[in-house]
């Protein structure tokens, strides 16, 4: 019985792996291609005859986008811009999502409603209304600007992500705790975000990305390539088609989607410890 | 009110200020603004010194809503529901899979599933476009060629392009949805499923009486945020099929892409404010529709 | 409680502020180089090699004026954004002149005569003179000019073999096209490539009044015309296809921009440029759009910088210029003396161009044209891709045409 159990289990773990890895295949096909342009000597992103392992191998792509293009700057000014962008985001996504899960209090339901309304508007008209109330106040060609836009563009998304989940954590051990003369803030910080890291974790992944891969305000509100991000380097590499040099945006696409890769390789492991552990069920 | 609710109320508020004065300048802003553009001249002709005009721009718009602007609107519905039944199905399935206990390479599947996400998008469309529809040059051709078929045009016809762009629109926000499910799953009481197993429930019943209702509170926000993103997609099926100079033939278009060529491209903003005011006023109606749908599922 | 919290809020701010503003000191000059009048920010949209030029010369200015030359993504989308705030625009830009009549309506450009005379213009071509006027006024200093030129790839396509009528290339085209090769390929419905053989038939897109001219006699002869060698052209029409089939060796022709001429010679290949073949119909050469490239000053700069600009202009006025960035980069030179020169009547590529641009079109520089691009695309698409009737489309896109340039009042 035992046996017939283990077997059973075994060929169903063999199944999932082997449906796994086609289908991770089926997803990466793209970015093989990519990868395979990127390390082909023979200078094309379209050919007849191609293969994923290139013909004449060579690394001179990547050298390119390393030496040719000030691709350190603009992923220091990537850096800058996620982390803070980042660090904001929690910062005051996390205390609202709080109080909107938590509190009753009079304008609760109707602000949550609209905001998610809001989410509505088409975005594509956002850019001009928000160069037009940015520019008096001397934020464009900043840092600064470009945080508060980022911030707020994710901040509905933070609010509600986070806010869906701290439903979903009991009361019960917060008042514990309260009866224990503990502080809201402690609260937050000491019960409430350990149980909830998986959001925090989903959160901080979808602020970090939105960030490192928007260009439209990042090519618009900054002038010059000495301030632009990754992203925005990448699509002025790409935009004037009549130079495009296909091999070298294929390496820099590959390059720029590393750090995103390694930070959710990182980051999943907060992902995973959710609440079916610890104080819950006690 | 007594002064102790009122403290707790005003309490409440200075925890969300930060974070709803930030949606106050960036998200409601700009809608505020354009309103206010929407009644004016604001165009090429007087870009700055652009005065009211009332509702002219309102009577203009609504010639955009033609049959043309009918059959797209119909489009992007069938569009946002087609794409968001596969991804919700696809991605609960594929997060299932990735739950299954003793899969031991879970973190790099998940890490090589989420690849799409982690390019910007113009990127990526750009890679599916010329690496793999591409009739000439594209992988897809290259591999059916090899089959002994002739190629494929795959964006030139209606229902062709409707659906790559869906697939490559699955593509795009798969990611995003496997990651919500995934977390999700990973919050559901596991004795649940053992009393439940002990009752001989097979995995459908599992799914339906035990999985879906435990997860579905929390993914709900996501998912209504999607359905919002899907509705207004532009980027996959503006660069698929429908920019200038490499058009495809196929004549699929979302709302958004028809204001942008009916609208926007006429740099006449007070003009586009309207038709954008009014894509608006669609959209939450739309909205609202939803809303009374999942709200008793998502409180 | 509450003040605790907004306190922890500020402080935090503070703290996030402090970190940005050590770190944004290396990019937040711009604000402060605006206001000095003898720093010019120039934005553009070229290639290295005519970027590298012009800095070089430009450079020449220093230490009196300091130039800052940038190279700017979305430069026409950006412009109308900041076209009329001095702190983030730019003095002046460096751009075809399609888009001047747009920015001249919308009051951020000056005109070039503000700052220099009128009869230093004599040197140029009148063409690009013409370009650069929008309501009678000179808006763009010319610097080069573009037009399609016919390539063909001499492995396949003989000298002598070069198709001088259109019929003569019909009949290449049947005789070479078969199995993955093409006689003749080109971006048969994208606007810009198409055009030349609208204005070949006498048709006009847009006329100088502003009025689209889609359903003409002309138009809708020449679309009918030009089908049947669409027929025997790939089905993509975006640019990237287009020119691979060229680079690739797979197809024997092509009409394509002159920037398409380093990219396949770094390749080996023996490419040769010809005459734009004529269309047997109509008695005149396929008659492509012509795009000068030039500098346009904002009326900010003209005002406040006047001298700055000046000094630029006059740089820029000199045929040396035009000279090296014809042989850094095949660019046909506006000026026409440049063509006495020994370096530029053995350019192959530029003396070509000069000759296609006797029958070439100035591109219209209406704002009118903003929509014409979209909507000619639509009618080319019907029609090529999409089979459908040309009479109806083209009366639909003159429709179409018609009430978007009156939405756009």
């Amino acid at each position: 019985m035992s046996m017939t159990r283990k077997t059973k289990t075994v060929l169903g773990l063999t199944l999932a792996n082997i449906l796994l890895i086609v289908l991770c295949f089926i997803t990466l096909v793209p970015i093989l291609y990519a990868l395979s342009v990127s390390f082909n000597a023979d200078n094309s992103l379209l050919s007849a005859d191609f293969s994923f392992i290139p013909k004449h191998f060579t690394f001179r792509n990547y050298r390119a986008v390393f030496v040719d293009e000030p691709i350190m700057l603009w992923f220091k000014n990537s850096i800058i811009l996620a982390v803070v962008t980042l660090v904001i985001s929690l910062g005051t996504g996390i205390p609202a999502a709080y109080v909107f899960s938590r509190k009753k209090f009079p304008g609760r339901k109707p602000i949550l409603r609209m905001l998610i309304l809001l989410y509505a508007f088409p975005s594509l008209l956002s850019m001009t209304a928000l160069y037009k109330l940015m520019r008096p106040m001397g934020l464009i060609n900043t840092k600064p600007g470009l945080i508060i836009v980022y911030t707020g563009t994710e901040a509905v998304f933070a609010l509600w992500n986070m806010k869906g989940y701290f439903d979903t954590i009991p009361y019960e051990i917060e008042e514990a705790a309260m009866i224990d003369g503990a502080s809201p803030i402690q609260i937050v910080w000491r019960i409430v975000m350990p149980l909830a890291k998986p959001t925090i974790a989903v959160t901080a992944m979808m602020v970090l990305i939105y960030v490192w891969n928007e260009y439209i305000f990042a090519v618009n509100f900054m002038t010059g390539s000495d301030t632009y991000t990754l992203a925005a380097g990448l699509y002025s590499l790409q935009a004037n088609e009549m130079q495009g040099n296909w091999p070298i945006f294929a390496a820099a696409s590959i390059v720029i989607s590393i750090p995103i890769l390694i930070v959710f390789f990182a980051l999943q492991k907060n992902m995973t410890t959710g609440l079916t552990s610890g104080g819950v069920k006690g | 009110m007594n002064s102790k609710n009122r403290k707790q109320t005003l309490q409440c508020y200075a925890w969300a200020a930060p974070s709803l004065i930030l949606i106050a300048v960036i998200v409601i802003f700009p809608i505020l603004y354009t309103g206010y553009i929407s009644f004016t001249n604001m165009n090429v002709y007087h870009w700055n010194n652009y005065s009211f005009i009332g509702l002219k721009n309102y009577k203009d718009a609504l010639f955009v809503f033609d049959s043309g602007f009918l059959k797209s609107l119909f489009w992007t519905i069938a569009w946002t529901v087609v794409s968001m039944a596969l991804q919700l199905v696809i991605a609960f399935l594929l997060a299932s899979l990735l739950n299954m206990k003793g899969l031991k390479l879970k973190n790099v599947y998940k890490t090589l599933l989420i690849f799409p996400w982690a390019m910007p998008g113009y990127v990526s469309i750009l890679l599916w476009k010329t690496g793999m529809f591409n009739s000439q040059f594209g992988l897809l051709n290259q591999w059916i060629g090899k089959l002994g078929f002739a190629p494929i045009r795959w964006l030139n016809t209606d229902t062709g392009a409707f659906w790559w762009c869906t697939i490559v629109n699955l593509w795009l926000a798969l990611p995003f949805m496997i990651t919500i499910i995934d977390g999700a799953l990973q919050s559901v009481e596991k004795s649940f499923y053992e009393s439940a197993l002990l009752d001989g429930a097979n995995w459908f019943e599992r799914t339906f009486y035990i999985t879906i209702p435990m997860i579905k509170p929390i993914i709900g926000p996501s998912v209504v945020i999607t359905v919002f993103t899907t509705f207004k997609q532009f980027d996959v099926v503006y660069l698929l099929t429908r920019q200038v100079g490499a058009k495809t033939g196929a004549d699929f278009s979302t709302i958004m892409t028809y204001a942008y060529e009916n609208a926007f491209i006429t740099n006449n903003y007070g003009y586009s404010s309207a038709v954008s005011i009014i894509i608006f006023v669609l959209l939450l109606i739309f909205s609202l529709v939803i809303n009374r749908n999942t709200s008793r599922a998502g409180k | 409680m509450t003040k605790k919290i907004i306190s922890l809020i500020l402080s935090a701010t503070v703290a996030v502020s402090t970190i940005l503003t050590g770190c944004s000191g290396a990019s937040g000059g711009p604000s402060s180089k605006a206001s000095d009048p003898n720093t010019i920010v120039i934005w553009h949209d070229k290639e290295d090699a005519v970027a590298d030029v012009l800095k070089k010369q430009l450079d020449t200015l220093s230490p009196d004026i300091n130039i800052k030359l940038e190279k700017k993504t979305d430069l026409t989308e950006s412009l109308k954004m900041v076209g009329d705030d001095p702190k983030s625009a730019p003095d002046m830009y460096i751009f075809a002149h399609d888009k001047i009549g747009v920015y001249a309506e919308m009051g951020i450009l000056a005109p070039i005569t503000d700052i220099i005379p009128k009869k230093d213009l004599t040197a140029y071509m009148d063409k690009t003179i013409e370009a650069a006027t929008y309501k009678g006024e000179i808006y763009q200093l010319p610097i080069y000019y573009e037009t399609l030129l016919f390539m063909y790839n001499r492995l396949y396509m003989k000298d002598e073999d070069v198709p001088k009528t259109t019929e003569e290339l019909y009949k290449y085209m049947q005789s070479h096209t078969s199995g993955g090769h093409y006689g003749f390929v080109e971006q048969h419905s994208t606007p810009y490539y198409a055009a030349g053989w609208i204005n070949g038939f006498g048709g006009q897109i847009l006329d100088d009044n502003g009025k689209p001219h889609l359903n003409s006699e002309q138009v809708e002869n020449a679309l009918s015309y030009h089908k049947k060698f669409v027929k025997m052209m790939p089905g993509e029409t975006e640019y990237s296809t287009v020119n691979t089939l060229f680079s690739e060796g797979m197809a024997h022709s092509t009409i394509a921009g002159p920037w398409m001429v380093p990219t396949v010679k770094e390749k080996g290949m023996d490419v040769g440029v010809a005459a734009m073949p004529t269309i047997n119909e109509t008695g005149t050469p396929i008659a492509p759009y012509m795009g000068v490239q030039g500098v346009q000053v904002l009326k900010n700069a003209a005002k406040n910088k006047t001298k700055a600009v000046k000094k630029v202009l006059e740089v820029l006025m000199k045929p040396e210029v035009e000279v090296e960035l014809a042989n850094a980069s095949g660019c046909a030179p506006a000026n026409e003396s440049c063509y006495d020169l020994d370096d530029i009547k053995n350019d192959e590529v530029v003396m070509m161009m000069k000759q296609t641009a006797d029958n070439a079109v100035p591109m219209p520089n209406l704002p009118e044209m903003d929509v014409m691009w979209t909507v000619l695309g639509d009618l080319l698409t019907d029609v090529n891709m999409s089979g459908e009737d040309i009479k109806t489309s083209a009366d639909k896109a003159q429709q179409k045409a018609e009430s978007l340039i009156k939405s756009m009042q």
